[in-house]
């Protein structure tokens, strides 16, 4: 008799675990369209969605192909449950272009390319003292092109 | 009593409907989920795709791309709106759905209103038989009609659809079916790109065509987090293993991180280092293109 209900307890705890899940990445979308595309203008949005939930001690990492004679914004937009983050943009040798940290953060970096290269972000949330509440939230890597 | 003015949207989406296609197409096979394959692998896939991201070049900025280089509009290289009808399997209708978003963010991006509208009621019509009807309702065909005229409105809202589409597959799990439309666009786009350069091979042309190696690299990155898992996904990672085959002696463009300042923007890299391709190079691309989209398609 225990066993059945702790399966069903485990169920039920696994099944309200992925309706979390599947509703903190919509809220994630919500929270990418509403608060950061905008905030993209005059930059067309690229349509990717490159966005996640992370914690505190959590990384993200996207590679991005930049075409010559083609302007750029790169953004990262954070939700304010988590704080500012910190990230930075490397080229393919890892040699940073640019950098954001925590501290003195940036709301973006606009950028032309003169020839084609892939680079990449690297976003990192700074780890923070232990409590017992863990802020997760979401952070959308968003690059904006000219048409 | 449903006024005049509000009824006009649905009608006229119901016309685009039936211009897209007739009517259901008897019988739909699945995409095989991923349920099988074993947890290892499975808590490979959920790290890489919860941490590191493969950007593939949108359509829409595929498009815009090709239009700066100087490609011209031509219709009758595009997937036929009457063939919408013959995709049953799942996976033909995800790889299909990015061929006709490819399809129409060339269009729009041309200005040809009537056709973006009817690849737009064929790519709807995709999304609603993979059940992604949510992310690409009747409202969104609304805001198309009323913004017909608008190329910047028009072109935001596919920008937007196409990243809801998107979106709403990855959050509900079925990134299989996202990886898929991806790569159907991502092959238009290749197509689109090669068939114009037959008609004008211009040198801005040949270029982009070229760097498509490196968005094909994190193509084949993305396509690499569902290894062994489904069949369709692995026939569509043997096609574009296939076609790097071919960008294997294109030059990559040389990485610089040389970065200077021009009117108040960062300029990255240096314009020497620039890549083409050779006439033997596109000819073969030009042929491989063909063959795997003309097999999608069909």
């Amino acid at each position: 008799m225990i066993s059945v209900r702790t399966n069903f307890v485990r169920t039920a705890l696994a099944g309200a675990l992925f309706l979390f899940a599947v509703a903190a990445q919509a809220q994630c979308r919500s929270f990418a369209k509403n608060k950061c595309v905008p905030e993209l203008a005059p930059y067309k949005f690229n349509e990717s969605f490159n966005a996640a939930q992370l914690a505190p001690g959590e990384e993200a990492e996207v590679n991005l192909t930049f075409f010559s004679g083609q302007e750029y914004r790169v953004m990262v937009c954070t939700h304010p449950i988590l704080g500012e983050v910190n990230w930075k943009l490397m080229d393919a040798s890892n040699k940073i272009l640019f950098e954001s940290m925590a501290d003195a953060p940036k709301r973006f970096f606009d950028l032309r390319m003169a020839n084609t290269q892939q680079l990449k972000v690297h976003v990192w949330v700074p780890s923070k003292p232990k409590t017992d509440m863990v802020h997760v939230g979401c952070v959308a890597i968003m690059v904006g092109f000219k048409e | 009593m449903v006024s005049n003015r509000s009824s006009w949207p649905l009608l006229a989406g119901l016309v685009l409907l039936s211009a897209c296609g007739g009517g259901e197409p008897t019988g739909q096979d699945t995409l095989n989920v991923p349920s099988t394959e074993d947890s290892t692998a499975q808590a490979e896939r959920m790290r890489k795709t919860r941490n590191i991201f493969y950007n593939i070049p949108s359509p829409m900025e595929t498009a815009a791309l090709l239009k700066k280089a100087g490609a011209e509009y031509d219709k009758d290289i595009l997937n036929d709106v009457q063939n919408v009808d013959k995709y049953t399997a799942a996976s033909k209708q995800a790889l299909n759905l990015g061929i006709y978003g490819a399809d129409l963010s060339y269009a729009s991006v041309n200005n040809q209103t009537q056709e973006s509208m009817f690849f737009t009621s064929c790519a709807k019509k995709l999304a609603d038989r993979l059940g992604v009807s949510n992310a690409f309702d009747d409202a969104t065909l609304e805001r198309m009609e009323k913004n017909m005229n608008n190329r910047d409105s028009l072109l935001s809202i596919i920008s937007e659809t196409y990243w809801t589409v998107d979106a709403y597959l990855k959050e509900n799990e079925r990134d299989n079916i996202s990886a898929l439309m991806i790569a159907g666009g991502w092959v238009e786009g290749l197509y689109i790109a090669t068939q114009v350069s037959r008609v004008k091979a211009t040198p801005e042309l040949k270029q982009r065509i070229a760097e498509q190696k490196l968005s094909l690299h994190d193509l084949l990155g993305l396509m690499e987090t569902y290894e062994g898992t489904d069949e369709a996904l692995a026939s569509v990672k043997a096609d574009l293993t296939a076609i790097a085959a071919l960008f294997e002696g294109v030059a990559e463009p040389a990485a610089s991180a040389e970065v200077t300042q021009e009117n108040g923007v960062a300029l990255i890299g240096a314009a020497s280092a620039n890549t083409t391709l050779s006439d033997d190079q596109l000819r073969a691309i030009t042929e491989k293109a063909s063959t795997v989209r003309n097999a999608y398609i069909n």
